[in-house]
This record gives structure tokens, sequence and C-alpha cells, in this order.
């Protein structure tokens, strides 16, 4: 609980005072108006089912040409609120506003100043992407030219394979042409809900590269993911969610000094017996799986704690050190682990 | 306007390079013509011969039996009016004969003036007999346009079937293909669409497209153009199919495009409201069986409603293919475009119901 009085300091500070701003804002947005509506503004926002409160109470806004990151495991209620603010859902409770609008009744204006990679998008199997992206635009009013077309999907690297069909395209060129359709309507803001789940490492450093672009060109984004990595590479301001609820939020940087526990040496596979011979030491440790894992809080001290472990003769595997990361927080604030880079609730 | 051509464009893409559709849409009506045609059609002429007694011999019974000369499957030729109407049958080994009472102007002329008045006409043939099911609807039809000129609707002109067994076998051709064109409207539609719903729902298509700007009833609508299309397509296969192999003489009227136009509606709406409880695609399958296949022997796709049990006519009554098979057979066959139009209104109203239904309770968001 004491963590979520953290988050509120965070968002009571952030509306008033300027000078909280992230990098990219300050060169790209210089010129913007601070007093402009968020693009995304999110406040009590609930939605319940019979036995579930998918999303219990949550609060944020988005600022313009922001890459925000929705980070939790499966369940988290990420999904749920996405599609909330794409105004495929209904709230049961709370305000949600996108580009001005309230997403229950306005809509219909703003349809086509957003774009929308669902969870698990699939094409259309017998369409080929050139034809699918052309398709996708009459849609949203768009008449596009064979050449803007071919730019579309060059832009998302599927040049050579624009004139295969969708069912034939590999996992990773699936979701670049479900982003290229996303993209049709050149939108304002970009909703990409997991977009890399299920891609083999390669397709999703590729993807990172396409939806950094797509940033640099001054989009709005809501990414959501289950991965720490992707939200630390990719995001300027990271929400993490757990049951419904935001349970931190700020810059990975930022979640990682506040909530991460500085550096920490790792006894790899020391075990039980690593644990004894470390705390017979008079140092505080704790035992993470097989791994024994010491906290050091300041960066003066390592070398010291290094030298009073090094002498420890249970067999183990390796002694590493590391800096703290995303992982950290979340082990720290849900209590979740990672199984294979992925968050575990 | 341009977002449902091009979503008619898209689906219509996906649709002929999915082939197994356009199998069942294109190249097994066709089939289906080949083998009942073969098996029913291969002897006689495509005409039936009716024998009529005028016992009333008035203006009103020429103009009837001049109207059902006037039908494209009829050949009258006439019993003497003194003549005993069952002997005279059975000693010309008659197949199927008119009987027109004495009073037939006078119950007309009564009804005109508002009198409540019916007139009884006797149909006597083998009921089991398709040229006894083509005679039936064929003096049915022009009985329901003197009906509907004459007398607003009022029954005034009945039919009274009657029964004289062991007569000849005759073709069918020109019964029976209005009636596959109907099978064509209810099942490439229907099918289809409860497919398509199905797979929409499974692979989350409905929410990527809720997404875009395109409404519900825009993306029926593609559905039903793109329907239209197909079944035009179809129909002129299936025409040019029993012109070729069988000698058709059942003609493609305006109001058989008009027909063919609001049942194609009605079916790919239908498909759609069935889809509203579809989530996966065999249950889509079962669910559209179910309806699809007692709808397709009980509303007389294969043979005459008039021709079964008074028990299932009644029940074919209530259901919506019934209308197309028989606005398709009055037009088609028997050249009685007032009977049609009847049928072509139900079918319209049936269509307005299912595609509201359709476009409100279909539902593309999530809870
Ligand atoms: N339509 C629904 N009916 C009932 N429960 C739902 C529904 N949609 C989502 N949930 C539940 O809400 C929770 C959050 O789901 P979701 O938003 O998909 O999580 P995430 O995207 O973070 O994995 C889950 O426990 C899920 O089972
Ligand atoms: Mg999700």
């Amino acid at each position: 609980m004491s963590r979520l009085s953290g988050l509120k300091g965070l968002r009571a500070r952030r509306p008033s005072n300027q000078s909280f701003s992230w990098g990219h804002r300050g060169r790209r947005d210089g010129g913007g108006d601070p007093t402009a509506e968020p693009v995304i503004d999110v406040r009590g926002l609930t939605k319940h089912y019979a036995d579930i409160k998918a999303v219990d109470g949550i609060s944020f806004e988005v600022e313009k040409g922001q890459m925000f990151s929705l980070l939790g495991p499966n369940g988290a209620g990420k999904t749920t609120t996405v599609e909330i603010l794409e105004g495929l859902r209904d709230p049961t409770s709370g305000e949600a506003r996108v580009l001005g609008v309230d997403v229950r009744k306005g809509y219909g204006k703003i349809r086509n100043r957003v774009g929308v990679l669902p969870q698990d998008f699939e094409p259309f199997d017998r369409l080929k992407p050139r034809e699918a992206v052309a398709y996708w635009a009459h849609l949203f009013d768009r008449t596009l030219t064979k050449e803007e077309v071919a730019g579309l999907i060059r832009t998302v690297g599927l040049a050579d394979r624009a004139d295969t069909l969708a069912m034939n395209l590999s996992g990773g060129e699936r979701r670049r042409l479900g982003i290229a359709m996303s993209l049709v309507g050149k939108p304002k803001l970009v909703f990409l809900d997991e977009p890399t789940t299920g891609l083999d490492p390669g397709a999703r450093r590729e993807l990172w590269g396409l939806i950094r672009q797509l940033k640099s060109e001054g989009t709005t984004i809501l990414l959501t993911t289950h991965y720490l990595d992707e939200a630390e590479q990719l995001a300027d301001d990271v929400a993490i969610m757990n049951h419904g609820k935001i349970v931190a939020r700020g810059s990975p940087a930022d979640l990682i000094a506040k909530h991460g526990q500085g550096h920490s040496i790792v006894l790899a596979g020391a075990g039980e017996d690593g644990l004894s011979a470390v705390r017979a030491r008079g140092v505080v440790a704790e035992l993470q799986g097989a791994d024994v894992v010491v906290q050091v809080p300041l960066a003066s001290d390592m070398r010291r704690m290094l030298e009073k472990l090094a002498s420890i003769d249970t067999p183990l595997n390796e002694i590493y050190t590391r800096r703290a990361s995303l992982e950290d927080v979340f082990l720290n604030l849900v209590g979740a682990r990672m199984q294979e880079g992925v968050l575990a609730a | 306007m341009n977002r449902v051509l091009a979503d008619m464009k898209a689906f219509g893409t996906q649709y002929i390079r999915s082939r197994v559709g356009t199998f069942f849409a294109l190249v097994f009506p066709i089939l289906l013509i080949l083998l009942f045609g073969a098996i029913f059609g291969s002897s006689g002429s495509s005409q039936v011969t009716l024998y009529v007694q005028d016992q009333d011999n008035q203006p009103a019974s020429h103009a009837f039996t001049d109207a059902l000369n006037k039908t494209n499957v009829l050949t009258i030729r006439a019993i003497p009016p003194s003549a005993d109407f069952s002997q005279y049958i059975r000693d010309h080994s008659i197949n199927v004969a008119l009987q027109i009472p004495p009073g037939f102007q006078d119950a007309l002329a009564k009804a005109e003036n508002g009198t409540r008045a019916t007139v009884n006409l006797t149909l006597a043939g083998d009921q089991t007999q398709s040229s006894y099911g083509i005679a039936v609807s064929a003096v049915d039809a022009v009985a329901t346009a003197f009906n509907l000129q004459v007398a607003k609707a009022a029954p005034v002109v009945n039919i009274l079937p009657t029964s004289v067994p062991g007569l000849r076998h005759l073709t069918y051709i020109d019964l029976f293909l209005p009636g596959i064109i109907g099978f064509t409207i209810l099942s490439t539609p229907l099918f289809g669409m409860t497919a398509i719903c199905a797979e929409y729902r499974s692979r989350r298509y409905f929410k990527l497209l809720a997404t875009t700007k395109l409404s519900k009833a825009q993306w029926l609508a593609a559905k039903v153009v793109f329907h239209i299309v197909l079944l035009f397509v179809s129909v002129a296969l299936m025409v040019l199919t029993g012109i070729l192999v069988f000698g058709l003489k059942a003609v493609v009227t305006p109001m058989a495009i008009l027909i063919i136009i609001a049942g194609t509606i009605e079916f790919t709406s239908l498909g759609m409201v069935l889809g509203i409880f579809v989530r996966d695609p065999e249950t889509g399958a079962a669910i559209a069986n179910a309806i699809g296949f007692p709808m397709m022997f009980l509303a007389g796709s294969f043979f005459p409603v008039d021709a079964m049990p008074s028990f299932l006519q009644a029940g074919a009554r209530l259901l919506p293919l019934t209308y197309i098979n028989e606005g398709l057979r009055a037009t088609m066959t028997f050249g009685t475009d007032a009977t049609a139009f009847i049928d072509l209104l139900v079918t319209l109203g049936f269509a307005v119901v299912f595609f509201v239904v359709a476009a409100r309770g279909l539902s593309w968001k999530s809870r």
C-alpha cells in the first residue's frame, strides 16, 4: 500500500510541474502547448465482470508524442484497459477520454485518428498485404495511391512480401502487416497490444525498430507488454499493472531508482548451503531460486562486499554483479517472477 | 458507399480464392439440375396437357381458360360441357382435367360487388404424378391472380383436387428449376454467412472491423450485394444448363429478378441473425443445417407445396423459402406475375425484418 502512495505522489506532481518532462518532449514538442489536453486521460476507470475486477480504479494520462507502456503479467487487465480506450468495451465506471472525446460517446469522431493493433492480431488469410492495406484505408475513408500503399508496406518492411497471401506470412510479418493496417489512417495515436508476444527474439528486435521509428515521427503510442525488456527498451513512461490496479508509474529509470535496490551480487547456484555461509559472515542475503542474492545499495560498497563473498567455498556456478532492472521492481512490487523473460503473476 | 464497395471487393476476392464456397455456390446447383433433370426429366414433353370442361361457358370462364393457356406449361384441350367428367377422363386416359362449374361468372360478379361468393373448380388427376403438380401450380397461380383482380384477394375461386389414378409420367424441369434457384437463394447466403460470422468471431475480425469507420449495417450490406451478384451468376449458369440440356421453357422475368434480390437479402441477413449466436464454425454449420435442410424440403424446392400432404402445406406457409419458390414458379413457369407479386412482398417483409434484426443484434464489441 505504501507503494501506491508513492504512485499518487508521482501523479499529483505531473500536471502542474512542467520540469517533470520526458527527454523527447523537450526536443520534439518544445513548441507544443503545455496546457493542451493529454492524448489519453483516464480517471478512476473500472471494469467489473461477474467474478473479477478486471480494471480496478486506474488513472493515468498520456501526453502527445509519448510512448506509454502498460506492463504487467497475463490477466493484469491491460487488454481490458486498452479496449476501453479503443471504444470497443464500455467501462463500468470512471472516465476515459481519448483525443479529447469521451470513449463511450465520441468515438465516431476520432476513429480515423486512432490506429489499433489488437492482441493476437490475425490478418485476413486470403488477402495479400498490398490488397489488405488498400482495403483497410477505404474503411477509414482514405483512398491510397499505389505508391502510398507500396510506401506503407515498405515502412513496415514487407516490401518483398507485398504479394504473398497473408496465410503464408510468418508470425513477425503478420504483425507488421497489422501495424501497416493500423497506420492507414495516419493516426495520431496508436494502440499496440502485446505487439511482440509469441515472436522469436530476432523478429521482436525488428519490430522494436519499427515501433521506435513510429514514435520518432511523433505518433503517440500506448504499448502493452508483459516483457520487461520491451518496456525498458521502448517506453518513456511505464505503468506497472497487476490485478486491475496500477502499482507503480514512472520512466523505467525512475522506477528502477525508486523500487529497485541498486546493485546486487548473485551467487548463482549456491543454494541453501550458500545462503547459510553468506549469513554466517553477517551479510544480509536472500534465496531466489537456487541463487543467493546480496543487495548492495551503494555502488561504493561493491568491492568490499565482493571480497567478503569471494572466500566462500560452497560449490556454485558463478558469481556476477547485477544492476537493478525492472525485474527487481516487479519482484518488489508485485512479487512476480520472471519465467523465460516473461512475467508470471 | 466507398466503404461498402471496398469491403465487398475484399470479401469477394477472399471468397473466390477460397474455392469451396465457389463450388457450393456455382457448381453444386448445376450438378443438382443435371442429376434431378436426368432422373425425372428424361421422358415426355415439358408441357402438361390440361383438359378443361367449361360448364359455365361465359366470358369469365373463357378468360380463365385463356389465362391457363398463356402459362408456358399448359396445353389446353376442351372436354364437351355435356360429357360426364369422370367418365370422359377414363375413356380418354387423360392425365389431368379441370372442371369449371356453372355459375363461375356469377360468383365472380357477386364478389366484384362486394358480396361473399365462392366457386369450386375440380382438378382431377393422379396426385402423386409430377404432371398433376404442374397443373395444380398453374391453375392455382391463375386462380390467385383472378381472386386478386376481381375480389381484392378474397378467395372466390377454389380448387378441389380429385384423384384419378393410373396416369402417365411427365417431365418437370420447368417446375423444378425455379425450385433449385430457390434452394440456392437459401443455401449459398445462409450457409455462407453463418460460416463467415463464426470465422469472424473466432478470429476476432469483428473486433478488428470495429476499429474502423465501417458500420455493421454497411458490412452486412456489402455481404448482401456480393451475394446478389453471386446469385445472378449462379442463376445464369443454371438457366443456361436448363436450356441447353433440358430445353427449359421457364424464363427469368423482371419479377423473378426482384424475387432473387429480395430472397438474397433475406437469407444473407438470416445467416447473420444465426451468426449472432454462433461462437465457432462447428455450431455454425450445425445451426445452419438444422434450419436450412428442413426448409429446403418442406418449402417446395424439389416438388411443389401443393403436392404435399395438407398438414405439411400448412407448415410450409410459415417458411420464408416457400414464398420464394412459389413466386419464382409463378412468374418463371406460369407467367402469373400477380401471384408472384404477393410472394415478392412477403419475401421483402422477411428480408427487412431479418436485416434489421441482424444489424441490431450482431455485436462487434466485447462485453
Ligand atoms: N469478457 C470477459 N468476461 C469475464 N472476464 C474477463 C473478460 N475479459 C477479461 N476478463 C478477465 O479480466 C482479467 C484481465 O484480462 P485482460 O485485460 O485480458 O488481461 P491482460 O491483457 O493484462 O492479460 C482476466 O482475469 C480476464 O480473465
Ligand atoms: Mg492482454
